[in-house]
């Protein structure tokens, strides 16, 4: 394998990643621009999102594995942390932290196969997170660094959304 | 798995196939439809605003523009080209626009002046580096840069997308890659 200094422009270019998930709270300001148009006559009524899609592989493996094992909804809890937009928040903080609490707890619930993955998946948004924070640390001004710093963040907290909704019915039955 | 590689897949869409059922359920006025296709697509839109504007505010406001935009002209929306393709021209015009009218100023040294050393290239990574060498690049040769290099815009497209001729795009990239090559240190 190559190394940085090996490889020619085009192919640091193809490395780069095309797609930057943007902040959650865009679709709410254009929805609502959308419902002011006049394009459309006849207004459709919302379901609130299911959930917010995985941002990353690592996330993305874990949602395909805890799939249809449970529908029952941690909901209140992660919607009161996915309400806070800043990741430095205290309230956001502390909403997170209650959050992890109970993916830890509910992680015991599954059988070690699967949650060897979950802990890898984690593990890889951790260290992904942390290789964006040093490069913000180098040049904290740059939009493109702090919005994959917030958007591993969001990952780790989908993370933990997924895990505590989908072992809802295993705590309910113990 | 690498940090860029994880990030790669983050709401990637497939170059291959374009979810042309909800394309078409969006065109005759399915709203659902059309935020389903805001999830797809999204990433790409704001990828690009963000890297085209280097500013997370405006670039936030480009792409709410841009879907907005999308939305409004969907109906005339001929399936004669993909619709990413659509959506990306979108995209640049609500970025050239909204700098047209704000005259906004990026603030971002030349190259030559500031590229930071990397002091850790082996925690840090290429794609980071070059990520921020991009960021400093002068404005147009930063735009071409994104548009061709990055998105695959042809020449031509770029060149009408960012209303310049096509021979200055194609000067205009070939600066942008010398730049780049220099500030990362890498053999022409």
């Amino acid at each position: 394998m190559k190394d940085a200094t090996q490889k020619s422009l085009d192919e640091l270019l193809a490395e780069l990643p095309r797609d930057i998930v943007p902040p959650r709270h865009l679709w709410r300001g254009i929805s609502g621009r959308l419902n002011a148009t006049p394009r459309r006559a006849r207004p459709l009524v919302y379901a609130l999102a299911a959930g917010i899609a995985c941002a990353c592989v690592a996330s993305a493996l874990t949602w395909a594995v805890l799939h249809g094992r449970a529908t029952s909804p941690a909901a209140a809890l992660t919607a009161r942390a996915a309400n806070f937009d800043e990741p430095r928040n205290p309230r956001y903080i502390a909403a997170r932290e209650d959050l992890e609490v109970d993916f830890h707890e509910r992680l015991k619930l599954l059988d070690p196969a699967t949650r060897a993955r979950i802990e890898a998946s984690l593990e890889v948004i951790r260290r992904a997170h942390e290789d964006i924070r040093k490069a913000l640390a180098s040049d904290p001004a740059s939009p493109v660094l702090e919005q994959l710093w917030e958007s591993t963040w969001h990952d780790e907290l989908d993370l933990y959304d997924h895990v505590v909704r989908a072992t809802q019915p295993a705590m309910t039955r113990t | 798995m690498g940090t860029v590689q994880m990030l790669q897949g983050a709401g990637g869409m497939d170059a291959a196939a374009e979810p042309t059922e909800l394309i078409a359920a969006a065109v005759g006025g399915d709203m659902r439809a059309f935020e389903h296709l805001y999830r797809q697509f999204s990433p790409r839109v704001y990828g690009l605003c963000l890297r085209l504007t280097g500013q997370r505010e405006a670039a936030e406001d480009c792409t709410q523009d841009s879907f907005v935009a999308a939305w409004r002209a969907l109906a005339g929306f001929e399936q004669r080209s993909r619709f990413s393709t659509w959506l990306h021209r979108i995209a640049v015009h609500s970025v050239l626009a909204r700098r047209r009218g704000l005259r906004i100023d990026y603030e971002v040294p030349e190259p030559a002046a500031g590229l930071p050393d990397r002091a850790d290239p082996a925690a840090e990574g290429p794609p980071l580096d070059l990520e921020r060498a991009i960021a400093r690049l002068p404005d147009g040769a930063r735009h071409v840069l994104v548009l061709v290099g990055l998105y695959g815009f042809s020449h031509a497209e770029a060149a009408h997308a960012l209303g310049v001729a096509e021979g200055t795009c194609k000067a205009q990239l070939h600066r942008a890659r010398g730049l780049l090559t220099a500030a990362l240190g890498l053999e022409n």
